[in-house]
Protein backbone atom coordinates (compact mmCIF):
# COMPACT_ATOMS: atom_id res chain seq x y z
CA UNK A 1 0.00 0.00 0.00
CA UNK A 2 2.96 2.09 0.80
CA UNK A 3 4.40 1.64 -2.35
CA UNK A 4 0.99 2.49 -4.01
CA UNK A 5 0.91 6.24 -2.58
CA UNK A 6 4.45 6.45 -2.94
CA UNK A 7 3.85 5.99 -6.54
CA UNK A 8 0.99 7.51 -6.89
CA UNK A 9 2.80 10.88 -5.69
CA UNK A 10 5.80 10.07 -8.18
CA UNK A 11 3.33 10.35 -10.94
CA UNK A 12 1.73 13.20 -9.68
CA UNK A 13 5.40 15.05 -9.42
CA UNK A 14 5.99 13.99 -13.23
CA UNK A 15 2.66 15.56 -14.12
CA UNK A 16 3.38 18.64 -12.58
CA UNK A 17 6.53 18.66 -14.33
CA UNK A 18 5.35 18.15 -17.63
CA UNK A 19 2.41 20.84 -17.11
CA UNK A 20 5.27 23.08 -15.86
CA UNK A 21 7.31 22.71 -19.07
CA UNK A 22 3.88 22.73 -21.21
CA UNK A 23 2.84 26.51 -20.13
CA UNK A 24 6.71 27.54 -19.77
CA UNK A 25 6.55 26.48 -23.28
CA UNK A 26 3.22 29.17 -24.01
CA UNK A 27 4.78 31.48 -21.67
CA UNK A 28 7.89 32.16 -24.33
CA UNK A 29 5.60 34.86 -26.01
CA UNK A 30 6.31 37.68 -26.40
CA UNK A 31 9.14 36.59 -28.93
CA UNK A 32 12.56 38.47 -27.51
CA UNK A 33 13.43 41.05 -29.99
CA UNK A 34 17.35 39.69 -30.27
CA UNK A 35 18.39 35.81 -30.00
CA UNK A 36 21.21 34.91 -27.90
CA UNK A 37 24.34 35.12 -30.64
CA UNK A 38 26.94 31.90 -30.54
CA UNK A 39 30.45 33.55 -29.49
CA UNK A 40 31.87 32.71 -32.51
CA UNK A 41 29.33 35.14 -34.76
CA UNK A 42 29.26 38.56 -32.89
CA UNK A 43 31.94 41.21 -32.59
CA UNK A 44 33.43 40.63 -29.02
CA UNK A 45 36.05 41.92 -27.15
CA UNK A 46 38.84 39.28 -28.75
CA UNK A 47 38.30 40.52 -32.24
CA UNK A 48 38.80 44.59 -31.33
CA UNK A 49 41.59 43.95 -29.56
CA UNK A 50 43.36 41.53 -32.74
CA UNK A 51 41.85 44.39 -34.81
CA UNK A 52 43.15 47.36 -32.30
CA UNK A 53 46.67 45.24 -32.84
CA UNK A 54 47.00 45.15 -36.06
CA UNK A 55 46.29 48.47 -36.28
CA UNK A 56 48.87 49.83 -34.33
CA UNK A 57 51.45 47.40 -35.90
CA UNK A 58 50.22 48.62 -39.53
CA UNK A 59 50.96 52.60 -37.95
CA UNK A 60 54.05 51.23 -36.75
CA UNK A 61 55.29 50.09 -40.01
CA UNK A 62 54.40 52.82 -41.63
CA UNK A 63 56.37 55.42 -39.34
CA UNK A 64 59.60 52.78 -40.00
CA UNK A 65 58.38 52.84 -43.98
CA UNK A 66 58.58 56.90 -43.93
CA UNK A 67 61.70 56.74 -42.05
CA UNK A 68 63.30 54.67 -44.84
CA UNK A 69 63.73 51.60 -42.09
CA UNK A 70 62.36 48.74 -44.59
CA UNK A 71 63.46 46.32 -42.27
CA UNK A 72 61.37 47.55 -38.95
CA UNK A 73 58.85 47.73 -41.21
CA UNK A 74 58.99 44.31 -42.26
CA UNK A 75 59.63 42.99 -38.40
CA UNK A 76 56.00 44.98 -37.44
CA UNK A 77 54.06 43.66 -40.30
CA UNK A 78 55.46 40.17 -39.18
CA UNK A 79 54.17 40.62 -36.00
CA UNK A 80 50.50 41.05 -37.57
CA UNK A 81 50.40 37.43 -38.95
CA UNK A 82 51.09 36.64 -35.01
CA UNK A 83 48.21 37.94 -34.15
CA UNK A 84 45.62 35.86 -32.09
CA UNK A 85 42.03 36.44 -33.68
CA UNK A 86 38.77 34.51 -32.21
CA UNK A 87 37.59 31.38 -33.69
CA UNK A 88 35.67 31.48 -37.15
CA UNK A 89 36.14 35.45 -36.97
CA UNK A 90 36.21 36.17 -41.12
CA UNK A 91 38.20 39.38 -40.12
CA UNK A 92 41.21 37.81 -39.81
CA UNK A 93 42.17 36.26 -43.16
CA UNK A 94 41.50 39.91 -44.30
CA UNK A 95 44.04 41.51 -41.90
CA UNK A 96 46.28 38.62 -42.40
CA UNK A 97 46.18 38.39 -46.35
CA UNK A 98 46.25 42.61 -46.73
CA UNK A 99 49.90 42.23 -44.09
CA UNK A 100 50.89 39.50 -46.41
CA UNK A 101 50.21 41.90 -49.56
CA UNK A 102 52.23 44.76 -48.10
CA UNK A 103 55.30 42.67 -46.50
CA UNK A 104 55.52 40.82 -50.22
CA UNK A 105 55.78 44.57 -51.45
CA UNK A 106 58.39 45.46 -48.69
CA UNK A 107 60.22 42.18 -49.20
CA UNK A 108 60.35 43.15 -53.20
CA UNK A 109 61.33 46.49 -52.08
CA UNK A 110 64.60 45.20 -50.48
CA UNK A 111 65.05 42.97 -53.23
CA UNK A 112 63.86 39.56 -51.08
CA UNK A 113 61.73 38.07 -54.72
CA UNK A 114 61.91 34.73 -53.71
CA UNK A 115 60.67 35.69 -49.70
CA UNK A 116 58.18 37.87 -51.06
CA UNK A 117 56.77 34.85 -53.62
CA UNK A 118 56.79 32.75 -50.83
CA UNK A 119 54.79 34.93 -48.27
CA UNK A 120 52.48 35.52 -50.97
CA UNK A 121 51.66 31.78 -51.56
CA UNK A 122 51.88 31.18 -48.14
CA UNK A 123 48.21 33.41 -47.65
CA UNK A 124 46.75 32.03 -50.96
CA UNK A 125 46.63 28.33 -49.43
CA UNK A 126 45.56 29.62 -46.25
CA UNK A 127 42.66 31.58 -47.55
CA UNK A 128 39.56 29.90 -46.49
CA UNK A 129 37.94 32.40 -49.16
CA UNK A 130 37.99 34.77 -52.01
CA UNK A 131 38.14 37.88 -50.92
CA UNK A 132 39.39 41.67 -52.63
CA UNK A 133 42.33 40.64 -50.27
CA UNK A 134 43.19 37.36 -52.13
CA UNK A 135 42.66 39.36 -55.37
CA UNK A 136 45.13 42.24 -53.86
CA UNK A 137 47.52 38.79 -53.34
CA UNK A 138 47.01 37.64 -56.94
CA UNK A 139 47.82 41.60 -57.81
CA UNK A 140 51.13 41.58 -55.67
CA UNK A 141 52.23 38.25 -57.00
CA UNK A 142 52.22 39.47 -60.63
CA UNK A 143 54.26 42.52 -59.25
CA UNK A 144 56.73 40.33 -58.20
CA UNK A 145 56.64 38.12 -61.35
CA UNK A 146 57.32 41.44 -63.47
CA UNK A 147 60.14 42.30 -60.47
CA UNK A 148 61.57 38.91 -61.54
CA UNK A 149 61.53 39.92 -65.17
CA UNK A 150 63.12 43.07 -64.97
CA UNK A 151 66.10 41.06 -63.37
CA UNK A 152 65.88 38.41 -65.73
CA UNK A 153 66.22 41.40 -67.95
CA UNK A 154 69.16 42.81 -66.32
CA UNK A 155 71.48 39.70 -67.00
CA UNK A 156 70.93 40.38 -70.55
CA UNK A 157 70.06 37.54 -73.55
CA UNK A 158 70.94 34.87 -71.45
CA UNK A 159 68.02 35.98 -69.08
CA UNK A 160 65.30 36.63 -71.91
CA UNK A 161 63.12 33.81 -71.98
CA UNK A 162 63.02 33.53 -68.30
CA UNK A 163 61.59 37.31 -67.96
CA UNK A 164 59.14 36.56 -70.83
CA UNK A 165 58.25 33.30 -68.79
CA UNK A 166 57.55 35.60 -65.61
CA UNK A 167 55.73 38.46 -67.72
CA UNK A 168 53.61 35.39 -68.88
CA UNK A 169 52.88 34.56 -65.32
CA UNK A 170 52.58 38.47 -64.33
CA UNK A 171 49.65 38.45 -66.44
CA UNK A 172 48.24 35.37 -65.39
CA UNK A 173 48.27 36.46 -61.84
CA UNK A 174 46.74 40.05 -63.16
CA UNK A 175 43.83 38.30 -64.64
CA UNK A 176 42.88 35.83 -61.28
CA UNK A 177 42.76 39.08 -59.62
CA UNK A 178 40.79 40.72 -62.15
CA UNK A 179 38.11 37.64 -62.37
CA UNK A 180 37.69 37.48 -58.56
CA UNK A 181 37.35 41.43 -58.24
CA UNK A 182 34.32 41.08 -60.63
CA UNK A 183 33.18 37.80 -59.51
CA UNK A 184 33.21 39.79 -56.00
CA UNK A 185 31.53 42.63 -57.41
CA UNK A 186 28.50 40.67 -59.44
CA UNK A 187 28.02 39.19 -55.81
CA UNK A 188 27.95 41.96 -53.93
CA UNK A 189 25.52 43.88 -55.97
CA UNK A 190 23.34 40.44 -55.84
CA UNK A 191 23.06 41.07 -52.25
CA UNK A 192 22.01 44.06 -52.54
CA UNK B 1 -1.82 -34.61 49.10
CA UNK B 2 -1.77 -35.75 45.85
CA UNK B 3 -5.30 -37.70 44.65
CA UNK B 4 -5.65 -40.04 41.79
CA UNK B 5 -7.42 -37.42 40.22
CA UNK B 6 -4.23 -35.27 40.33
CA UNK B 7 -2.36 -37.72 38.63
CA UNK B 8 -4.38 -38.39 35.45
CA UNK B 9 -2.18 -36.55 33.14
CA UNK B 10 1.58 -37.68 34.66
CA UNK B 11 0.75 -41.48 36.22
CA UNK B 12 0.37 -44.62 34.41
CA UNK B 13 -2.02 -45.24 31.57
CA UNK B 14 -3.79 -47.68 32.45
CA UNK B 15 -4.37 -50.80 29.74
CA UNK B 16 -7.21 -50.25 27.73
CA UNK B 17 -8.59 -53.79 28.39
CA UNK B 18 -8.69 -53.45 32.30
CA UNK B 19 -12.43 -52.44 33.32
CA UNK B 20 -12.51 -48.67 34.63
CA UNK B 21 -12.67 -48.16 38.47
CA UNK B 22 -15.26 -46.69 40.19
CA UNK B 23 -13.35 -43.58 41.12
CA UNK B 24 -12.37 -43.30 37.30
CA UNK B 25 -15.56 -43.46 36.13
CA UNK B 26 -16.44 -40.72 38.86
CA UNK B 27 -14.43 -38.47 37.73
CA UNK B 28 -14.90 -39.34 33.93
CA UNK B 29 -18.62 -38.02 34.82
CA UNK B 30 -17.63 -35.37 36.46
CA UNK B 31 -15.13 -34.07 33.63
CA UNK B 32 -18.07 -34.71 31.11
CA UNK B 33 -19.94 -32.08 33.24
CA UNK B 34 -16.97 -30.19 33.05
CA UNK B 35 -17.16 -30.05 29.06
CA UNK B 36 -20.82 -29.66 28.67
CA UNK B 37 -20.50 -26.96 31.31
CA UNK B 38 -17.65 -25.30 29.49
CA UNK B 39 -19.14 -25.40 25.93
CA UNK B 40 -22.70 -23.52 27.14
CA UNK B 41 -20.77 -20.82 28.58
CA UNK B 42 -20.64 -21.70 32.10
CA UNK B 43 -17.11 -22.22 32.59
CA UNK B 44 -16.20 -23.18 36.43
CA UNK B 45 -13.97 -20.57 37.71
CA UNK B 46 -11.74 -22.60 39.60
CA UNK B 47 -10.66 -26.34 38.00
CA UNK B 48 -7.72 -28.70 38.64
CA UNK B 49 -4.74 -28.08 36.63
CA UNK B 50 -5.08 -31.56 35.10
CA UNK B 51 -8.83 -30.79 34.30
CA UNK B 52 -8.29 -27.54 32.76
CA UNK B 53 -5.62 -28.94 30.30
CA UNK B 54 -7.80 -31.70 29.76
CA UNK B 55 -10.82 -28.99 29.25
CA UNK B 56 -8.12 -27.22 26.17
CA UNK B 57 -7.87 -30.08 24.36
CA UNK B 58 -11.15 -31.12 24.53
CA UNK B 59 -11.80 -27.67 23.23
CA UNK B 60 -9.32 -27.53 20.44
CA UNK B 61 -10.24 -31.20 19.20
CA UNK B 62 -13.96 -29.86 18.80
CA UNK B 63 -12.52 -26.79 17.39
CA UNK B 64 -10.84 -28.70 14.60
CA UNK B 65 -13.56 -30.70 13.92
CA UNK B 66 -15.55 -27.77 12.99
CA UNK B 67 -18.34 -28.03 15.49
CA UNK B 68 -17.81 -24.72 17.00
CA UNK B 69 -19.23 -22.01 15.54
CA UNK B 70 -19.08 -18.10 16.26
CA UNK B 71 -21.98 -16.17 16.63
CA UNK B 72 -23.23 -14.10 13.21
CA UNK B 73 -23.17 -10.87 14.93
CA UNK B 74 -19.35 -11.53 15.80
CA UNK B 75 -18.16 -13.07 12.78
CA UNK B 76 -19.17 -9.71 10.96
CA UNK B 77 -16.93 -8.19 13.09
CA UNK B 78 -14.11 -10.55 12.98
CA UNK B 79 -14.40 -10.32 9.16
CA UNK B 80 -14.93 -6.97 8.56
CA UNK B 81 -12.19 -5.85 11.62
CA UNK B 82 -9.36 -8.12 9.13
CA UNK B 83 -10.80 -6.29 5.73
CA UNK B 84 -10.12 -3.33 7.69
CA UNK B 85 -6.48 -3.95 8.73
CA UNK B 86 -6.28 -5.20 5.23
CA UNK B 87 -6.57 -1.60 3.78
CA UNK B 88 -4.14 -0.43 6.31
CA UNK B 89 -6.97 1.07 8.70
CA UNK B 90 -6.33 0.24 12.55
CA UNK B 91 -9.24 -2.22 13.45
CA UNK B 92 -12.15 -1.11 15.06
CA UNK B 93 -13.62 -2.44 18.01
CA UNK B 94 -16.60 -4.51 17.68
CA UNK B 95 -19.11 -1.48 17.37
CA UNK B 96 -17.90 0.31 14.68
CA UNK B 97 -18.20 -2.05 11.63
CA UNK B 98 -17.59 -0.81 8.39
CA UNK B 99 -19.85 -2.64 5.55
CA UNK B 100 -17.98 -4.79 3.29
CA UNK B 101 -19.16 -2.48 0.32
CA UNK B 102 -17.89 0.30 1.44
CA UNK B 103 -14.56 -0.99 2.39
CA UNK B 104 -14.05 -2.80 -1.01
CA UNK B 105 -14.66 1.01 -2.52
CA UNK B 106 -11.84 2.29 -0.47
CA UNK B 107 -9.49 -0.04 -1.04
CA UNK B 108 -9.62 0.44 -5.05
CA UNK B 109 -8.87 4.36 -4.22
CA UNK B 110 -5.27 4.36 -4.06
CA UNK B 111 -5.02 2.07 -7.24
CA UNK B 112 -7.48 4.84 -9.15
CA UNK B 113 -5.03 7.85 -7.91
CA UNK B 114 -2.05 6.33 -9.06
CA UNK B 115 -3.42 4.80 -12.47
CA UNK B 116 -4.98 8.59 -12.85
CA UNK B 117 -1.70 10.32 -12.15
CA UNK B 118 0.43 7.80 -14.05
CA UNK B 119 -1.92 8.95 -17.53
CA UNK B 120 -1.15 12.13 -17.02
CA UNK B 121 1.98 11.82 -16.23
CA UNK B 122 2.43 9.59 -19.14
CA UNK B 123 0.41 12.28 -21.51
CA UNK B 124 2.62 14.96 -20.47
CA UNK B 125 5.70 13.22 -21.28
CA UNK B 126 4.68 12.64 -24.78
CA UNK B 127 3.50 16.05 -25.60
CA UNK B 128 7.21 17.11 -25.08
CA UNK B 129 8.34 14.41 -26.86
CA UNK B 130 6.23 14.76 -29.64
CA UNK B 131 5.27 18.27 -29.95
CA UNK B 132 6.70 19.78 -33.44
CA UNK B 133 10.17 20.73 -34.07
CA UNK B 134 10.83 24.74 -33.90
CA UNK B 135 7.74 24.77 -31.59
CA UNK B 136 10.42 25.89 -28.54
CA UNK B 137 10.60 29.39 -27.16
CA UNK B 138 13.20 30.60 -30.13
CA UNK B 139 10.32 30.20 -33.17
CA UNK B 140 10.21 33.81 -33.34
CA UNK B 141 13.51 34.93 -32.69
CA UNK B 142 15.02 37.92 -34.49
CA UNK B 143 18.61 37.65 -36.11
CA UNK B 144 21.37 39.31 -35.15
CA UNK B 145 21.53 42.82 -36.46
CA UNK B 146 24.21 41.90 -39.39
CA UNK B 147 26.36 45.08 -38.13
CA UNK B 148 27.10 43.30 -34.63
CA UNK B 149 28.48 40.21 -36.53
CA UNK B 150 31.90 39.05 -37.63
CA UNK B 151 32.17 39.25 -41.23
CA UNK B 152 34.13 39.09 -44.02
CA UNK B 153 34.80 43.14 -44.76
CA UNK B 154 34.67 43.30 -49.07
CA UNK B 155 31.55 45.23 -48.93
CA UNK B 156 33.64 47.45 -46.32
CA UNK B 157 36.83 47.84 -48.36
CA UNK B 158 36.04 46.97 -52.01
CA UNK B 159 38.49 46.39 -55.11
CA UNK B 160 41.71 47.09 -54.24
CA UNK B 161 43.30 49.07 -56.75
CA UNK B 162 46.91 48.24 -57.67
CA UNK B 163 48.10 51.51 -57.06
CA UNK B 164 46.65 51.42 -53.09
CA UNK B 165 47.82 47.37 -52.85
CA UNK B 166 49.95 48.50 -50.13
CA UNK B 167 47.69 50.27 -48.47
CA UNK B 168 46.93 48.17 -45.97
CA UNK B 169 47.45 50.63 -42.55
CA UNK B 170 44.55 52.73 -44.23
CA UNK B 171 42.48 49.49 -45.21
CA UNK B 172 43.00 48.64 -40.97
CA UNK B 173 41.53 51.80 -40.06
CA UNK B 174 38.67 51.65 -41.87
CA UNK B 175 37.64 47.98 -40.97
CA UNK B 176 38.81 48.52 -37.20
CA UNK B 177 36.46 52.03 -37.28
CA UNK B 178 33.42 50.00 -38.51
CA UNK B 179 33.87 46.59 -36.09
CA UNK B 180 33.51 49.44 -33.06
CA UNK B 181 30.53 50.51 -34.54
CA UNK B 182 29.28 47.15 -34.29
CA UNK B 183 31.32 45.92 -31.17
CA UNK B 184 29.80 49.48 -29.32
CA UNK B 185 25.75 49.31 -30.66
CA UNK B 186 26.01 45.46 -29.64
CA UNK B 187 27.22 46.80 -26.37
CA UNK B 188 24.36 49.24 -25.87
CA UNK B 189 21.72 47.11 -26.73
CA UNK B 190 22.71 44.38 -24.01
CA UNK B 191 23.02 47.30 -21.32
CA UNK B 192 26.99 47.85 -21.25
CA UNK B 193 27.49 44.01 -20.93
CA UNK B 194 30.06 42.53 -23.32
Amino acid sequence: MRYVIAGSWVALAMAAAGCVACSGERDASPPPSTRVADPGDVIDQGLMVALAQAKNFHHKAKVYMSDGNQVAAITAVRQILSLHFPRGAAEADDVRNDARALLAKLLVSQGQLDEAARTIDEGLAQSQRESFFVANLYTVQGEIHEARAAAFDATGDAGKASAVDERHQAIGSYDRSIQINERLQQKLLEDR
Amino acid sequence: MATQDDDTLTGVVPDADIEPTPAELAHARRFAELVDKTLAGRTPPAMSADDRALLEVATVIRATHGSLELAPSRQRAVVEDALRQAIGASAAGPGAVTPIARARRWQRAPWLVAATTTLVAAAAVLMLWLRPPGSGGHAHIAPVPEEWTSRPTDALVGPIAREHAGDASTRIDTIFADRLDGFRARRLARGARP
